[in-house]
């Protein structure tokens, strides 16, 4: 039996790995810039050479703090035209620009020594005194971040005739830039005349070791250091032990009541089977789990929260989870979270109570046709203790299988409840850290979510022991 | 045989014993039909279920913008028919007919749909928020917005109709990915299990080699010419013909290797094994939160992507479902007889196992329809898939949170989806009653 349990436990480690590679690979797949979640754009400088290097420097340091600096992963596949040290490269659009380039030319030291030279003249340019042909300057300067991003051929060379023209036009210019344009123009004549497009046929593996992204990740996890949310450097734990706080007031009324409501009405309907009660609960029953909980919630707020539709709907607070100064009497500051509670706790609670009702209904119908409980009848046990007693403990299985769901759903929350009823519980959190794409903080909620859930299996299989000698998993 | 039986003895043996022992696919799906018809709920699902259908194929033709048909200085027009024309390629829009507004045309006859406005059609006269008992500013009154009106004065019963076409799309493309994923999963799982499917190492060996190959080959060395390209699927297409390629090349070198007694021995492929795995990575994430987390990966999702990622995630039920009915399959004699009449292992799990596990798919499907509108629902609700001019049954829904006074618009839609939703789940309980086996006794 420990033994089961135990290989059970083995188990979960390919999957959470699975899941954490998943999570990884999705954070990297996703648009925008991680190295500026939650900064000002961190590229933008103002006049002088001073000002570009201080960029710069600042964008490395950002990417240091973050970790966002080392290789992304252990190893990696690519064609052998690919460098092993392209991840150096930080901006996450320059990068593709240049794996674009690779992918079309195969020949990296020529792609490298252009970006060199294409760097060299940003310096240079910036670097030039202001006052001499602003107008120029700025325009080449625009067109140079868009070069900076072009890799198909008559893009870039029609920025080259762009800036050319702009440079030719004024002597002061193509004096102090012309040679470090020249240089540019031929090193990209180069990528064109000496590509190496087999290169890109031939595979090669790269190994970066342990110092990688994934690594960092992963094993300040196991720690149980999350990490720091991107979008105010808050430590992630911190962030999600509050957003967890409300989401646990929330869920667990409404899982209480939800059980306290369907457990009987489920037995009921099982045992007074084809009753007016039976047939009438089972039309409501089924009726609410077809209600969409989004539904409802906005329903709610619309009509009952205002005075819209009549003075006397202004029942409920309309969202929040009620703010009263810390020198209010307890009693009251209870009362103004329990008002505006009340609402997305009765959405949470009929979606659960209708599901868990149908389930204990079928599964009390179930053990109500074996031949034990006839057997207890038969030897004249009194209705009510053959129901509490033989009906409802062998018709636990599925409340047990339900309970498996209740703990990842403590995590995740209801999204949709919370987010309509403005309340700052685990679903509005991760809503908004996904839509902000704050990594860090997804990565835990997905990986906590995770082991939730394959525990929660695992407590309801140890529960079924519990609740059934019989099973055993020898 | 002969000489104990007569010839006529022996055919009505064969007939008894053929009536006896086989309760052909025919007769099975004749009961079903039989017993789903006396479940009056199920069956009046399905007939709304007939009418939803045909609201979506024929939304065009019931909210339109467009007169269906119209005669202007004695020509005649049908410009709904004609907007089908131009989206096959077949003719050209009218000049005249471009930047017009059709209400304002002079017409000697016209028939207008019974909307007279497209989903996106905006009424800058009746914005935002005029409801069916509002005041609205209408040139007649078959122009009257009957459901009300939304933020931007689009026409609510239009959307309606719009949303049902995108409910049933939603349905159909989530399920067809679902199945697809999940029921030839399901199949190798359930048929094969863990130790059935035996290759010989070379072609294990081969077969993984060639995969690793057909990515690189196909996907990282030519991944310029699949972002690039004019027209990717074409791109996409080459990609995998040519992965295809390398895998029959693979085989084919297995099979001849073959003959080397050390390459030849067999190992077991743990199907069963990796295919639960799957299912519980999936299942491990709850689903919405999954949905969200893909979705971010895309740079502007559309509903097509909405629509696959959901499908992409619930073929875990459907392989569930069909990897249980294949283990109770492949015990029963007449997969034993196929084998050992050498049937090939494809026949026996297409013409066979798979017919016969055709029954729970339905009622997994069902649900699964019922979760998949329930999901875009959601998703269109916060906002996420649906392009600006798009209208969905959830974005509608949305809508309502902007201003309380719109009761028609927090009611309806909401009205819509749990209607869709009820059909949908009450065909599933009626199909899982009509096969349920508990009754065939």
């Amino acid at each position: 039996m420990l033994w089961y349990f135990g290989r059970r436990l083995l188990l979960f480690v390919p999957t959470l790995l699975i899941i954490s590679l998943v999570a990884f690979g999705l954070s990297r797949l996703a648009p925008g810039d991680p190295i500026q979640c939650g900064t000002q754009d961190l590229l933008e400088h103002g006049l002088g050479a001073n000002s570009y290097e201080s960029a710069r420097t600042r964008y490395r340091e950002e990417a240091r703090r973050k970790g966002l600096d080392k290789p992304p992963f252990y190893l990696a596949i690519r064609p052998a035209a690919y460098p092993d040290t392209l991840y150096r490269i930080l901006e996450r659009y320059q990068r593709q620009t240049l794996r674009k380039l690779i992918d079309q030319y195969g020949n990296w030291p020529q792609i490298q020594a252009y970006a060199q030279r294409l760097e060299d003249w940003e310096r240079q340019l910036y670097q030039l005194p202001r006052e001499r042909s602003r107008d120029a300057q700025i325009r080449l300067e625009r067109d140079l971040r868009l070069l900076k991003l072009s890799y198909r051929q008559e893009r870039v060379e029609s920025y080259f005739v762009k800036m050319q023209a702009l440079i030719e036009a004024d002597s002061l210019l193509r004096e102090d830039l012309g040679p470090a344009w020249q240089a540019l123009r031929e090193a990209y004549t180069q990528i064109l005349d000496e590509a190496t497009p087999e290169r890109l046929l031939q595979p090669a593996l790269h190994w970066y070791g342990t110092d990688n992204q994934y690594h960092f990740w992963l094993f300040n996890f196991l720690r149980g250091d999350f990490g720091y949310s991107c979008r105010n450097g808050q430590a992630v734990a911190d962030r999600l032990g509050g957003a967890l706080w409300w989401t646990l007031i929330m869920s667990l009324p409404a899982i209480l009541l939800s059980y306290l409501i369907a457990v009987p009405i489920g037995i009921r309907a099982a045992t007074r089977r084809d009753s007016w009660f039976d047939r009438i609960s089972t039309l409501i029953l089924f009726l609410l789990y077809s209600l969409p909980s989004f539904w409802v919630a906005t329903l709610l707020i619309v009509f009952v929260t205002t005075a819209e539709y009549g003075a006397w709907l202004d029942l409920f607070p309309t969202s929040g989870v009620g703010e009263l100064p810390d020198e209010a009497p307890f009693w009251a500051r209870l009362g103004e979270r329990a008002h505006h509670l009340i609402l997305p706790v009765f959405c949470m609670t009929y979606a659960s109570l209708s599901f868990i009702s149908r389930q204990m209904r079928t599964g009390v119908l179930y053990v109500l046709g074996q031949d034990f409980i006839r057997t207890a009848h038969a030897k004249g046990l009194p209705p009510r203790r053959v129901v509490w007693r033989h009906v409802f403990r062998n018709a636990l299985f599925p409340l047990i299988t339900l309970v498996a769901l209740i703990l990842p759903g403590v995590i995740s929350g209801s999204v949709i409840v919370e987010l309509i009823f403005n309340i700052p519980g685990m679903g509005r959190e991760t809503i908004s850290a996904i839509q902000a794409r704050d990594w860090p903080v997804v990565y835990t909620i997905l990986m906590l979510s995770a082991i939730l859930t394959l525990l929660g299996n695992l407590l309801a299989d140890l529960l079924y022991t519990l609740a059934d000698p019989r099973v055993s998993y020898d | 045989m002969r000489l104990f039986f007569g010839r006529k003895k022996q055919t009505q043996l064969a007939e008894s014993l053929g009536a006896a022992s086989a309760p052909n696919a025919q007769q099975f799906w004749a009961m079903v039909w039989r017993r789903f018809r006396s479940n009056r709920p199920a069956l009046w699902s399905l007939r709304l279920l007939v009418v939803l259908l045909g609201i979506a194929f024929f939304a065009d033709f019931l909210a339109n913008e467009k007169p269906l048909y119209c005669k202007i200085e004695g020509k005649r027009y049908f410009p709904v028919l004609a907007d089908y024309g131009q989206a096959l390629g077949w003719t050209n829009p009218d000049p005249q007919f471009l930047n017009v507004d059709w209400k304002d045309l002079e017409y000697e006859r016209v028939w207008w749909a019974p909307v007279a406005y497209s989903a996106s059609t905006i009424d800058v006269y009746n914005a935002p928020f005029k409801g069916p008992f509002d005041r609205q500013v209408v040139a007649e009154d078959r122009f009257w917005h009957w459901l009300g009106t939304d933020d931007l004065g689009r026409d609510v019963a239009a959307g309606m109709l719009a949303g049902t076409r995108m409910a049933m799309l939603v349905g159909v493309v989530a399920m067809s990915v679902a199945c697809f994923f999940g029921i030839i999963l399901g199949l190798l799982a359930g048929y094969y299990g863990d130790s059935r499917l035996r290759w010989t190492r070379v072609r294990l060996l081969a077969n993984g080699v060639a995969l690793v190959a057909a990515w690189f080959y196909g996907f990282a060395a030519r991944s310029y010419a699949l972002a690039e390209s004019e027209w990717p699927p074409g791109e996409l297409g080459k990609s995998i013909l040519l992965g295809l390629v390398l895998l029959v090349v693979a085989n084919v070198g297995a099979s001849q290797l073959e003959r080397f007694p050390l390459l030849a021995r067999k190992r077991a492929l743990p199907v069963d094994l990796l295919v639960m795995r799957a299912i519980e990575v999936l299942e491990s994430v709850p689903g919405l939160l999954f949905l969200l987390a893909i979705l971010a990966v895309i740079e502007k999702p559309g509903i097509l992507d909405v629509m696959v990622i959901i499908g992409f995630l619930s073929w875990t039920s459907v392989a569930r479902f069909v990897r249980a009915e294949l283990l109770r399959i492949r015990t029963l004699p007449y997969i034993e007889a196929a084998q050992v009449m050498g049937f090939s292992e494809w026949r026996i799990i297409w013409r066979h196992a798979l017919p016969n596990a055709l029954g729970p798919i339905l009622v997994v499907v069902a649900f699964g329809v019922a979760g998949a509108i329930l999901a875009e629902a959601s998703l269109s609700f916060l906002g996420l898939g649906l392009s600006i001019d798009q209208v969905s049954w959830g974005s509608m829904i949305n809508k309502a949170r902007e201003d309380f006074s719109a009761w028609w618009l927090a009611l309806l839609p909401g009205l819509a989806i749990f209607a869709t939703v009820t059909i949908f789940n009450l065909i599933g309980d009626g199909l899982a009653q009509a096969m349920d086996a508990k009754l065939n006794q």
